[in-house]
């Protein structure tokens, strides 16, 4: 009986140790070329994005920092959503003692029907304590939870990239720079971004979402930090579709209520309709990721001008 | 209720209460009502034919003729075949009774051997209840022989602390299996096996090799828990897997994968097929063109084709289910036939069958057979099997971008290697642990403490907390 309740008591040591580590300290982890303790790592910078997937996929770094002379950072999750925008900018403002010069959140117009949920791991791993229970409260306040969401949220999700940190980063860490990606993508051809199967259907606006916009606005106001909504350019397919229509027309209206800068992808000189330029219906190919990112620094150094 | 759910958890902390804290005289009766509870729970209206099902075939075997062995035989493959292919039948999808399958088999194999003898009638009906609906081997097995459960099912224990570790260990490993190895692999096999056309071959090679590999983490671990739980109850289930991916030779393999069902088709199917008039003409017909052939050999033909066409088309009316059967008829009549030619060549050649080398070489050999078989069987459509044959035989290459291609369906691109890692160490210390007691059934037995406190860690930090469905359920 005495080895069965050691056995017991050791289990639940090293569980315990584990998730409060996880949970606790795992954004103060050494890891290099994207995240939040990275980009505060840089010091003072004059932009810095925030954002998902689209803006790893679409912001070429080192033009970037030619243009900036490398004061720039790019701080994406894959899918993230404006909830959980809002709470990494209060993280970003609460950890960091530099400045920033611009903040620029993505005008993803499908974000306004995204529910409220954790849809990258990497979310856990920036956020601190504070900010994952703010993140979770967000999330239950959505009713998007339950017993194993929770489960997966405070134990198991990020666990297999702490466990195996050592091996795994040094590996992660060489294909990003400064949070941008470094791959040399290539588009698949024409004909599968035409037959590219992809789901915009959801029909509600999700509450949270329009909320957090506006929430994402008072937030810079009060702190007296400039930004911008960025809008990245989609494949032709998309971009007209009209449910994405629909939805930017929503968040662009959202913002001019709040007279909230923004720059939208038909501001910029670029060819939603070449197949070369992108990887999928809304990542870019290294071809262009470049292309955008040059015409980008163009409009962003104008709004900085205004 | 699944095996590895809360509300499962709860059942047995209260059967375990109850079954020791009771006159052990009435213990039987707890388990009936606890068996007679677990399948209602999963549908109550559903119950009426598991009992159709038991009172049907205690009442007609009590006289054990003829007839009334086919009409146990009609009733109970009746509802079998109503529920299991009501669909191809043209009526709609029917929720099938929870273990139909398995406790048709139990009854047919009583009745049977009833039949034909070898036991006498069970007298008390609520005791022939129990030996059916004994809920641990219900979902999904193993297939329980009337003669070796019962004396244990109706017999008086008392409570013994080393069965309930030896039943919670076992259990442990079970949950692992099924939560940490098979749910991890799952992702990946379900990503790439949605469309294999789509994948190329090194991809397919990997998802085929963690389809082997999930098959027999789910399919042992539930068995893991369910003898588990048996062992806490003080009752010995036979095992059901014997380390198969270790076997040297595709009939081996068969005698150490799902040993109950395989036993079963060899006692009720196999061998009455083999012994009938029917099939003695059939060989004798044989013989007449082959005239070199083992009557012997000729003899296992027939039943061989009928066992295995029979075993696929029990797993559902799916083309690849049968096209599954039919692959595995062909290799066991191409194994029986060629039997002493390749005794003989190996003599001539001096082929040592015990070297280290050739053990290894047959047992990879069995392993490519087997999941040959098995890349049919986990296509939905006959044509993926067929792209997935293709696929790796025309775009098989080994190289950064075939290896990055790989990693894809791992997930996430930034968890991929992770995961990836996590997988590999997982299942390695799984191969060695039962390479191991291949050698010797001791090994890995000295430290059970510091396993099942290392187990308990893996399932709560790494384990697939959704994955609570077991594969073979379905069957």
């Amino acid at each position: 009986m005495k080895k069965t309740v050691i056995t017991l008591a050791a289990a639940f040591i090293i569980i315990c140790s584990a998730v409060i580590f996880k949970n606790v300290y795992s954004c103060e982890m050494p890891v290099k070329n994207r995240g939040i303790r990275d980009a505060i790592n840089c010091g003072d910078l004059d932009v810095l994005f925030l954002g998902s997937s689209t803006f790893r996929s679409n912001i070429d770094m080192p033009l970037m920092d030619e243009a900036y002379d490398g004061r720039v950072y790019d701080i994406s999750y894959g899918g993230n959503e404006l909830v959980a925008t809002v709470i990494q900018y209060d993280e970003i403002k609460k950890r960091s003692p530099h400045d920033y010069g611009l903040f620029v959140f993505e005008l993803g117009p499908m974000m306004l029907t995204q529910d409220v949920s954790l849809s990258d791991s990497r979310v856990i791993w920036d956020l601190s304590w504070e900010g994952k229970k703010a993140l979770w409260e967000r999330m239950k306040e959505s009713g998007n939870t339950d017993f194993s969401m929770m489960y997966e949220y405070f134990i198991t999700s990020g666990m297999d990239d702490l466990v195996t940190f050592p091996v795994t980063e040094p590996f992660y860490s060489t294909r990003y720079y400064k949070g941008a990606k470094t791959d040399e993508t290539v588009s698949p051809g024409r004909e599968v971004l035409e037959n590219e199967v992809f789901d915009i259907s959801k029909e509600e606006y999700v509450d949270a979402q329009i909320k957090a916009v506006s929430d994402i606005i008072k937030k810079c106001r009060e702190d007296g930090q400039a930004f911008v909504f960025v809008e990245s350019p989609c494949y032709r397919r998309l971009i007209e579709d009209p449910k994405y229509i629909e939805c930017k027309k929503r968040y662009i209206e959202i913002l001019e209520e709040q007279d909230a800068p923004f720059i939208l992808a038909d501001d910029v000189d670029f060819d939603c309709s070449d197949p070369d330029l992108f990887e999928d219906m809304n990542h870019m190919s290294a071809k262009g990721r470049r292309a955008y990112t040059a015409e980008l620094i163009k409009r962003l150094k104008k709004t900085e001008e205004e | 209720m699944s095996l590895v759910s809360l509300p499962f958890l709860i059942f047995i902390c209260v059967l375990l209460i109850l079954y020791y804290r009771m006159d052990s005289r009435h213990q039987w009766k707890i388990l009936l009502l606890a068996g007679l509870f677990f399948h209602a729970w999963s549908n109550p209206y559903l119950i009426i034919f598991l009992l159709i099902s038991i009172i049907s075939t205690w009442k007609l075997m009590q006289n054990p003729v003829k007839s009334h062995f086919i009409w146990v035989l009609v009733i109970n493959l009746g509802i079998l075949i109503l529920f299991k292919y009501s669909v191809n039948l043209g009526v709609k999808d029917l929720a099938a009774p929870l273990g139909i399958s398995y406790y048709t088999f139990m009854t047919i194999g009583y009745a049977h051997d009833v039949y034909d003898r070898k036991i006498e009638p069970e007298k008390d009906l609520y005791h022939y209840a129990l030996f059916v609906s004994f809920f641990p081997q219900m979902t999904q097995g193993p297939i329980g022989v009337y003669q070796e459960m019962m004396p244990q099912l109706t017999a008086r224990h008392s409570f013994d602390m080393d069965n309930i570790k030896k039943g919670a260990y076992r259990i442990l490993v079970g949950i692992f299996k099924k939560m940490v190895i098979a749910g991890r692999v799952a992702f990946y096999v379900d990503t790439v096996y949605a469309d294999p056309g789509s994948f190329a071959g090194l991809t397919l090679i990997v998802a085929t090799a963690f389809y082997l590999i999930q098959l027999y983490a789910d399919f042992s671990g539930y068995m893991d828990i369910v003898c588990g739980i048996s062992n806490m109850l003080g009752i010995d289930l036979k095992e059901n897997f014997n380390r198969p991916y270790l076997s040297k030779n595709i009939p081996e393999y068969w005698t150490r994968w799902h040993i109950s069902l395989n036993e079963w088709y060899k006692t009720h199917l196999f061998m009455p097929a083999v012994t009938s008039g029917f099939n003695r003409s059939f060989a004798k017909g044989l013989g007449r063109v082959f005239k070199k052939a083992k009557k012997g050999t000729l003899r296992l033909i027939l039943p061989t084709v009928m066992v295995w066409v029979v075993t696929g088309i029990w797993h559902g009316a799916r083309l690849s289910y049968l096209g599954w059967g039919v692959y595995f008829a062909i290799v066991m009549l191409i194994s029986f036939c060629t039997q002493s030619y390749v005794k003989k060549l190996n003599e001539k050649i001096g082929w040592n069958r015990d070297n280290i080398f050739v053990k290894i070489f047959r047992i990879i050999r069995t392993l490519v057979i087997v999941a040959a078989g098995e890349v049919i069987f986990r296509s939905e459509r006959f044509s993926d099997a067929l792209a997935v044959f293709r696929n790796i035989l025309t775009t098989t290459r080994i190289n950064g971008s075939a290896v990055a291609a790989a990693m894809t369906p791992f997930g996430n691109g930034n968890q991929a290697a992770a995961s990836m890692l996590i997988i590999t160490v997982l299942i390695t210390a799984q191969a060695v642990i039962e390479i191991a007691k291949e050698r010797d059934e001791k090994a890995f037995t000295g430290h059970r403490y510091i396993y099942a406190a290392a187990m308990m860690v893996t399932i709560v930090l790494f384990g697939v907390s959704g994955a609570s469905n077991f594969m073979y359920q379905a069957f």
